[in-house]
């Protein structure tokens, strides 16, 4: 499995044609009003109106073996699987190597969803069907991983790549260390790949994830400082390369009301200000900050526009819209009142 | 002879067809240097939409107009505007 990959670096012309066909295929995302309506439909409804849409190929594929909300969740993933791999086989030279940099965190997600399985117990076909094999990992490969019986095997397969390391803190007890060791292996390794080319289109990509490490590190200081977790153990969970990771680890350990006052000013205050003010849920605030990141890729990419800022505001939109979609469907399964779902709706 | 040869405008008629050549010339590859990244953007929208090749085509072919201008700076140059005529 090839870590570093020299790629041979073009001018911004050879974007033209990904931010082209991104830009078209942003067209065909599920409108914003779309949840609304979607929240006062039943599932079979919903599973209709999605065959109306870019769903419709895996929806057709997988109705044979699924339905209800298996059978949108199912589909959902596949669907987002094919369209960040045909971004990847449509797209040469410098934009493909900085979208399979990108793309890397599924290979994270699915690695994380394997030994979770394992860990729980869980048989080969149910961890199967949340992989979503979007990165460099191929599907082939990580079925064999999913046959294997214990955790322990499944870490021994990636000896000799990156991954290694960060898996061998397992413990045997705890995944949440390997997980957040896997999470800041993602960063680095983006950091130490993509910072290392001195391209205008890397530093454009690295401007946006030191944003997204700032929006998940205040995540989980909301999360941590709510619960009234030690300053120390948080700073351990905050993932470094953010271009506010010293203000925010100085955040670490505050109280929630004074944590809270700090925040203000900053430029996403304004996207949580009202939520977090009321002492709101951790989820629905986390909610506004996913849709506070889109609007910020898509914002900067409006500055840089033959630039990977379109391609990345497609791929993050996507993510954003394939997990409303499964966010409505579990929580309709569950029960759950649409006002609440609708809190958690990234919109 | 040198001489001569202005008074005959011979190099000012070889300098202006120099002159037409590189007014078409170079409108010409200053519409291929727009065109390619157009161009390139139009087939990636019209993989995703083929409903989008006409105006495509159309937002393709305006940097084509500057080639109309050189070319219409070449065409005075050669035929309308002869000092020496």
């Amino acid at each position: 499995m090839p870590v570093l990959r020299l790629p041979k670096f073009g001018k911004p012309v050879k974007y033209a044609y990904i931010t082209g066909r991104v830009r078209a295929m942003k067209t065909k995302l599920i409108p914003h009003e779309m949840y609304q309506r979607m929240l006062g439909m039943e599932i079979p409804e919903i599973t209709r109106y999605l065959e109306e849409t870019q769903y419709k190929e895996e929806i057709d594929s997988m109705a044979k073996d699924h339905s209800g909300a298996e059978l949108v969740e199912y589909a959902t993933f596949a669907n987002l699987a094919n369209t960040y791999r045909k971004l990847l086989r449509v797209s040469i030279d410098e934009p493909q190597f900085l979208i399979l940099e990108y793309l890397r965190r599924w290979d994270i997600w699915n690695i994380k969803t394997i030994l979770r399985g394992k860990f729980h117990g869980a048989s080969e076909e149910e961890i199967m069907k949340y992989l979503v094999p979007a990165g460099e990992l191929d599907p082939e490969f990580l079925e064999g991983l999913a046959k294997k019986e214990k955790i322990e095997e499944v870490i021994q397969a990636f000896d000799g790549t990156d991954y290694y390391e960060a898996l061998t803190q397992f413990d045997g007890h705890m995944l949440s260390s390997v997980e957040n060791a896997l999470d800041k292996l993602y960063y680095f390794r983006m950091e130490r790949a993509v910072g290392g080319t001195l391209s205008v289109g890397s530093g454009l990509l690295l401007k946006y994830v030191r944003k997204e490490i700032d929006v998940k590190n205040l995540v989980t200081l909301f999360r941590m400082n709510k619960a009234g977790i030690e300053a120390s153990v948080i700073q351990e969970n905050l993932i470094p390369g953010g271009k506010l990771h010293d203000e925010l680890s100085r955040m670490a350990g505050q109280s929630y009301n004074e944590f809270v006052r700090g925040l203000e000013g900053y430029p996403f205050w304004s996207a949580i200000s009202d939520v977090a003010a009321e002492g709101g849920s951790v989820s629905r605030i986390e909610a506004r900050l996913r849709a506070y990141l889109v609007r910020y890729a898509w914002a900067i990419s409006n500055y840089h526009p033959l630039s990977i800022l379109p391609v990345l505001g497609y791929i993050v939109s996507k993510d954003t819209e394939v997990s409303n979609i499964r966010k409505i469907v579990r929580g309709k399964e569950a029960g759950l009142s649409a006002e609440l779902i609708e809190e958690l709706v990234v919109a | 002879m040198v001489v001569e040869n202005i008074v005959d405008g011979g190099i000012l008629y070889g300098l202006i067809a120099v002159g037409a050549g590189l007014a078409t010339g170079l409108a010409g590859i200053g519409a291929g240097v727009g065109e390619q990244g157009i161009g390139a953007a139009v087939v990636g929208v019209v993989a995703e939409e083929p409903g989008f090749l006409g105006k495509g085509l159309f937002l393709m072919l305006l940097p084509e107009t500057l080639i109309i201008f050189g070319l219409a700076v070449s065409l005075i140059l050669m035929f309308a505007w002869t000092p020496f005529a």
